[in-house]
């Protein structure tokens, strides 16, 4: 289709205000923990001291004896998974196997946290005391906690199951490194040897959390018939349907998954965490169940953090400062169960150069620590700080600016990208050159009393489309209802309530819009790969012209005229003949009620992708007494396709970019040698406060994807992928310094000063 | 141990049984049924359990229900004038301050116990009042728009 320009829309591409912003500011928004039903029990999980041991026994009886309590539930409860079952969702699937594991430990636990056994009981209290009457038996085994430890050949092997997949001779023995993923073309070794300037980067990355302010919650219900109804806190209502119905071995007829607000994701709630639990527990007392983990229990291995990091760069340049070669290992921390793919943060981090040489290796690497998730364009942040510092210090030596550096080397149109196939259309030269010509990179830097540098980075990511439904009802009144399968992360009942308003041609506050349970409404996937907005929107733009369709067959009929004589435009339909009768939606609604329903429905199950970049410039100052990083200015730079709501488009590039200063400065677990995070609250655990960032200044560029309606691109997941490799380049033009450990918190950067210092 | 406690909640005076474990958070929320306070750390360091207590932001997680009796509380319940909602909760409404919602109503009240102090603050007054209370969504810029925007239409009055 081709799309127009956002000048030429009436409700598409407006600043509009959230449509559920007043529930929000009045706390009429409903989270699960918020629900309440008649006869409703509290559960608590028992979670593992240890970070690796075998379960020898599990011993309830003085739980299940203590006043108060209602079930008890273990592994024992649930059938066994075997290792490699998938459900669908996406390109690749989603580990079955793995999703158990982290809600139900079975034989061994891999981190500190992992759950045991659950207790519904009459109140929390009384759940509280049962969980700590359950006597598990262990047999503590040696725990691995970092990288490098768990790759090293005589590390203890933590799944007997887990061979290398991915290296050329099939492994013999049981490794800590579950895949290798290599992506090359060309020969990078040598062209490395003979560029004319190279620069290599070792970075080590701790784990962090997304830190969705809302910890996970969810209550079950089993009516008389044992029908199960959840509701959740969850990215996908289809997914964590599938997950609950897969671990349960229950058909998933029998099970409805009602998506309630959630209080941030961020790639954090897509996987289950304790839903089952709560529907078995629900199903062997009775009465509904609410279990709502606690802070500590966020934190302490009660979630899936995103992963920590090694990651060696090496690229290579001629004397025109072209580049020549690109090299990168990235071990990513998988934490204690093995699958994460590292194939699209390998990508990322070198999309948006051209190279004739690339060699790109991953690893899947297992440690005691949580099982780690997604967060915001996974893996993106770390990659980045990598790709981005080893670009920016090849600028250096080769005393050239990093943006002219950018600028000859940049992705465009056609170019190759890292899998080999033609870039797609992007802007990144048009989002380079408004770079060059902003006052945030034209202005000289302000002077202070301390060390002052800007930095430069660039972010890709691809995002993904998958699959996206929804339908339009047109109530009594003429007015669209929309419910979609989606639920809302980042705006989504707003954004596509503009395009159903455009579609119609009717006002933002004519239309109703709901997120469907899971029997209510089409399958959809989740919300993750920045994928929501641009699929529904073509979903919704079907289902929209599918409702005029049958609209203008019954308007036709009642004006007694041929429906191809009939136009359409802003609610009525009108002869096209002059004179012509004409009927409104609300009219033709009244006089056809009692010829049934008029709904249209609409699927995207293929669409292009739309993929995101940014560029990034900052300002920092940096206290070379205490090791303290100002962040004083913060410019991003985004190709957003077409902002279907600037508003919404700039709070979700605010957010994830502060999210990103948060890893970049602050955020970072820190395990003790015996695997227990020694930061598991939000004090020790430092997000950024309102006091610890600037305003960050927005400007969107708008390079539409072809064959996608309204040409829109994914916006939440790129900008989290600059930021730290930015305030990095930052603190080496004002000091010199390279920082190669994130979080770069004033610790790290005060030893970073003092080593180089030092003679 | 469970005790009977009379405290004023939204101008309405509320007579209830309580556990003498119950924090003040539990009270709103499990007894009193006003989930719009939120527990999102339990121990004081996020905000978005944020009350007022006699005009003062509070967190309520760290405040005993037993403590409440003799203290005026304001809950996110009891700010907007019917259909009319507050300054600061219309603001945040029109700019865009509100994400996933889940720290809006402690936002709120720490805003409106700054602008009942400090009726025109500047950008570090507001950063500084409201930087007990973690968002993960907005990057706090159009927060930090919304409540001198309220302040604006407050002053105006």
């Amino acid at each position: 289709m081709a799309s127009k320009t956002s000048s030429t829309h009436q409700v598409v591409g407006k600043r509009l205000p959230r449509v559920d912003a007043k529930e929000r500011v009045t706390g009429q928004a409903i989270y699960p923990a918020d629900l309440s039903l008649p006869g409703m029990v509290h559960a608590k999980l028992l979670r593992s001291p240890h970070a690796h041991a075998r379960i020898r026994s599990i011993d309830v009886t003085q739980a299940q004896a203590l006043k108060g309590v209602l079930a008890v539930v273990t592994a024992a409860d649930f059938p066994e998974l075997p290792v490699g079952l998938t459900i669908p969702m996406g390109e690749t699937g989603y580990d079955m196997w793995m999703i158990a594991a982290i809600n139900m430990a079975r034989g061994k636990v891999h981190w500190v946290g992992q759950p045991v056994a659950g207790v519904a009981a009459v109140d929390a209290h009384v759940a509280e005391a049962a969980v700590a009457l359950i006597a598990v038996d262990y047999e503590p085994l040696p725990a691995v906690l970092v990288i490098a430890a768990a790759m090293a050949p005589e590390a203890p092997v933590l799944h007997e199951h887990v061979f290398t997949k991915g290296v050329e001779v099939r492994p013999r023995a049981p490794s800590n490194v579950g895949s290798r993923t290599v992506i090359a073309r060309g020969n990078a070794a040598r062209a490395l040897e003979g560029a004319a300037a190279r620069q290599c980067i070792h970075v080590e990355v701790d784990t962090a959390h997304q830190g969705y302010l809302e910890p996970q919650a969810v209550v079950a219900q089993v009516d008389a018939n044992g029908f199960v109804t959840v509701w959740a806190s969850t990215q996908g209502q289809f997914t964590a349907e599938l997950m609950i119905a897969r671990m349960l071995g229950m058909p998933q007829s029998r099970l409805k998954v009602v998506p309630l607000e959630v209080g941030g994701g961020f790639g954090g709630k897509i996987a289950i965490h304790g839903e089952a639990v709560a529907v078995r527990l629900a199903q062997k007392c009775g009465r509904p169940v609410k279990l709502a983990f606690t802070r500590e229990e966020v934190l302490q291995g009660g979630s899936g953090p995103p992963a920590g990091a090694l990651i060696d760069v090496a690229v290579g340049a001629d004397h025109e400062g072209r580049l020549v070669a690109i090299e990168g290992t990235y071990c990513m921390d998988a934490g204690g169960l093995p699958g994460l793919s590292p194939s699209l943060l390998m990508q990322a981090s070198a999309a948006l150069y051209q190279t004739p040489n690339l060699h790109l290796q991953g690893y899947d690497v297992v440690t005691n620590k949580p099982r780690t998730e997604a967060y915001r364009g996974p893996g993106g942040i770390q990659a980045a700080f990598a790709m981005e510092q080893a670009m920016d210090a090849l600028c250096q030596r080769l005393k050239l600016d990093p943006l002219e550096f950018r600028k000859r080397n940049a992705a465009v149109t056609g170019s190759t990208m890292p899998i080999g196939t033609p870039f797609p259309s992007i802007g990144l030269t048009t989002i380079l050159q408004r770079v060059g010509e902003h006052s945030c990179w034209t202005d000289p830097l302000p002077k202070g009393r301390l060390p002052r540098g800007r930095g430069l980075a660039l972010g890709y990511w691809r995002g993904t489309s998958m699959t996206s439904a929804g339908h339009i009802t047109i109530a009594g009144d003429g007015r669209p209802m929309v419910t979609m399968g989606a639920i809302d992360l980042s705006g989504t009942r707003t954004t596509m309530a503009q395009v159903v308003a455009e579609e119609f041609g009717v006002g933002i506050g004519d239309i109703h819009i709901s997120t469907g349970d899971t029997k209510s409404v089409g399958y959809s996937d989740g919300a993750a790969g920045s994928r929501v907005a641009r699929t529904m929107t073509a979903a919704l733009v079907e289902a929209s012209r599918d409702a005029l369709a049958q609209l203008s067959r019954r308007a036709a009929e009642k004006l007694q005229c041929r429906s191809e004589d009939l136009s359409y435009a802003r609610g009525v339909f009108r002869s096209r003949h002059a004179g012509g009768p004409a009927i409104s939606l609300a009219e033709l609604m009244q006089a056809t009620l009692t010829d049934g329903a008029v709904v249209g429905r609409g699927v995207s199950t293929k669409l292009p992708l739309g993929v995101e970049i940014g560029a990034h410039v900052c300002d920092v100052e940096v206290d070379t007494a205490t090791g303290q990083v100002t962040v004083l200015r913060y410019t991003a730079f985004q190709d957003v396709g077409l902002a279907l709501n600037p508003a919404a488009v700039e709070g979700q590039i605010q957010g994830s970019v502060v999210q990103g200063l948060g890893w970049a400065l602050t955020e970072g677990f820190d395990y003790g040698p015996d695997g227990r995070l020694r930061n598991a609250s939000l004090l020790d655990y430092r997000m950024p406060t309102a006091l610890d960032v600037p305003d960050i200044e927005c400007v969107i560029i708008e390079t539409p994807v072809a064959n996608v309606p309204y040409g829109v691109r994914g916006v939440g997941e790129v900008p989290i992928v600059p930021p730290a490799a930015c305030v990095a380049n930052a603190i080496a033009r004002a000091t010199g310094v390279r920082l190669t450990r994130m979080p770069m918190t004033p610790e790290r950067v005060l030893r970073a000063l003092e080593a180089t210092a030092r003679p | 141990m469970k005790m009977l406690i009379t405290c004023t909640v939204n101008g309405e005076e509320r007579t209830q049984l309580v556990d003498t474990r119950d924090t003040l958070l539990e009270l709103l929320r499990d007894r009193l049924g006003l989930t719009g306070a939120k527990e999102g750390c339990g121990n004081g360091n996020c905000g978005t359990c944020t009350v007022l207590v006699d005009g003062a932001a509070v967190c309520s997680c760290l405040m005993l229900a037993r403590e409440a009796p003799g203290h005026d509380i304001l809950t996110i319940e009891g700010l907007a004038n019917g259909e009319v909602l507050h300054a600061i909760q219309q603001a945040i409404v029109e700019t865009g301050g509100t994400q996933c919602g889940f720290c809006t109503p402690g936002i709120v009240l720490s805003a409106k116990a700054l602008l009942d102090a400090n009726a025109l603050p500047t950008d570090a007054q507001i950063r500084h009042a409201i930087a007990g209370n973690l968002c993960r969504c907005t990057g706090y810029g159009k927060i930090v728009e919304a409540i001198h925007s309220a302040a604006a239409t407050l002053g105006g009055r």
